[in-house]
């Protein structure tokens, strides 16, 4: 950090905040280094703060609904509690927020700075954007926020927002203000001049508190349009019995997890977060799961906020993963760019690929080896109900879709450990592990 | 450049942070609705003492018995 924060960074280290948010774990910690020591960072640097590694890194266009909205509470916490010593925060970006399992995590330790009496919230229409109107846009209209999000990085505008919402909408003092009176103000303001004085009024702190509680009440009722609340709370009650097949797969990813022993891994088609649980209870520190269903998704996390799991549940295309972009393809790393895990599990996975997408059995094989050094991938035959469905109204162009074509290419690339048929209609479970 | 150009620049100006990354537009629109927001709960508050000040004229004319009872 250079000099040109560093009133700030007193103030607010002064005030006490920063202690009270890291031991409440809601601020990542912090190192101070000495700068000396680091000139390599930057030779005006006047103070040097170090941060643990975060085990995944991810967007908001990756979140599922449940997850974009625990990141908005977060965000209107962080900014009422630091009103209480004095500080206010310079942004509202949900890049700013980050998860560790579920659980969401403040990042931008150099956000924070003295709130001067009067002054407007400056971050007003960045919350707005980035997670107010994404979540209106679902629970409103039934839209996911996802693919718009990925567009436009910087979030969905009132002004974009608001020509989609019915009147019935609008009823709601929220949408009513935040959406459509902010996108109307604006509108205007671009064609009329805006007198000196409106903009003059000085916003008293009362104001601003009452302001943030307000977009706190509000987002704490939203949920998805599409969902009952209780879709997502009850995830225990349709899983709750285990035949014999499922409790092969779990026996095997079990028997997986404990040989591996690595840190993160992926969970690629996680569904419900099952499997995923199953790493965690083996040896797993961490699992970061891919879906691209949001049902599947908002229970995978009401079951890692439920058992406090270090399981982070994104939505994820694997036809289509997310790119590297932003500022100069390099400010919001891309899915390869982030790959880091250990290990991988796909299981049940491939034939929404292949079969689905048309992706060759060969190609996917070899990308799928390339996220992870080890991993278990479950072959789904084309005898399979699941495949048959698959097929049910189109042609079956893909005679390359069979077990033996399956082995043969992974074993190109990877050695198999391990393998096991669990079920009567022949889906098999391969362990491989890439030589290095 | 008009005033309001200038005005909202020097808004823009206060709210950037001094990292390269961190990107903030306040918007007229947003500024306009905290102002709108700001004077609405002030005319909440002056009415609210105005109701408070009607209530007690009334409950003290008809409030002949003594407090404590």
């Amino acid at each position: 950090m250079t000099s040109i924060a560093e009133e700030d960074y007193k103030f607010v280290r002064e005030s006490g905040l920063i202690t009270e948010l890291i031991d409440s774990e809601k601020l990542l910690p912090e190192t101070v280094l000495d700068p000396a020591e680091h000139i390599e960072l930057d030779d005006n640097a006047v103070y040097v703060l170090e941060h643990p590694r975060l085990e995944a890194v991810s967007y908001p266009y990756e979140w599922s609904f449940p997850l974009l909205k625990s990141a908005a509470l977060h965000q209107l916490e962080i900014l009422l509690e630091s009103l209480k010593y004095g500080v206010t925060l310079s942004d509202a970006t949900a890049y700013n927020i980050q998860f560790k399992g579920v659980r969401p995590f403040f990042i931008d330790h150099l956000s924070f700075r003295k709130y001067e009496a009067g002054e407007y919230w400056g971050g007003h229409k960045q919350f707005c954007d980035q997670f107010l109107n994404p979540l209106l846009l679902r629970s409103l209209l039934g839209v996911p926020h996802n693919s718009w999000y990925r567009g436009s990085l910087e979030g969905i505008s009132s002004e974009e927002l608001s020509p989609l919402l019915k009147w019935r909408h609008k009823l709601k003092i929220g949408v009513l203000t935040h959406v459509v009176l902010q996108a109307k103000l604006q509108t205007r303001a671009k064609v009329k001049t805006v007198s000196k004085k409106a903009l003059a009024r000085p916003l008293p702190l009362k104001s601003l508190q009452h302001i943030l509680e307000g977009l706190r009440s509000h987002i704490t009722s939203l949920s998805p349009k599409d969902k009952e609340k209780s879709v997502w709370e009850n995830y225990t009650e349709e899983h709750s019995y285990d035949d014999q097949e499922t409790l092969e797969k779990k026996n095997f990813i079990a028997e997986f997890a404990q040989a591996i022993h690595a840190p993160v891994a992926w969970d690629l088609g996680c569904n419900t977060g099952e499997y995923s649980q199953v790493l965690l209870e083996n040896g797993i520190n961490y699992v970061v799961g891919f879906d691209y269903d949001q049902g599947a998704l908002e229970q995978a996390y009401a079951r890692a906020d439920a058992n406090n799991l270090n399981l982070l549940p994104l939505f994820f295309d694997a036809a289509n993963p997310s790119p590297d972009q932003g500022w100069a393809q390099l400010e919001r790393a891309g899915f390869k760019t982030r790959t880091n895990a250990k290990a991988m599990i796909a299981l049940a996975f491939i034939h929404h690929l292949s079969i689905a997408r048309n992706i060759p059995l060969a190609a996917l094989v070899s990308w799928l080896v390339r996220i992870a050094p080890n991993g278990v991938i479950e072959f789904v035959p084309k005898e399979d109900p699941m495949v048959q469905e698959l097929l049910r109204f189109r042609k079956d162009i893909f005679p390359d879709y069979n077990e033996s074509h399956f082995q043969e290419t992974l074993e190109k690339s990877a050695s198999i450990v391990k393998k096991k048929v669990i079920s009567k209609s022949g889906r098999v479970l391969y362990w491989y592990s890439v030589d290095s | 450049m008009n005033n309001v150009q200038k005005i909202i620049i020097a808004l823009t100006g206060l709210a950037v942070s001094g990292s390269a990354f961190a990107y903030i537009d306040p918007g007229t629109g947003s500024i306009l609705l905290q102002g709108l927001l700001a004077g609405l709960a002030a005319v909440a508050v002056a009415g609210k003492v105005f109701w408070l000040r009607i209530k007690s004229f009334f409950t003290r004319k008809s409030g002949d018995k003594p407090e404590d009872q």
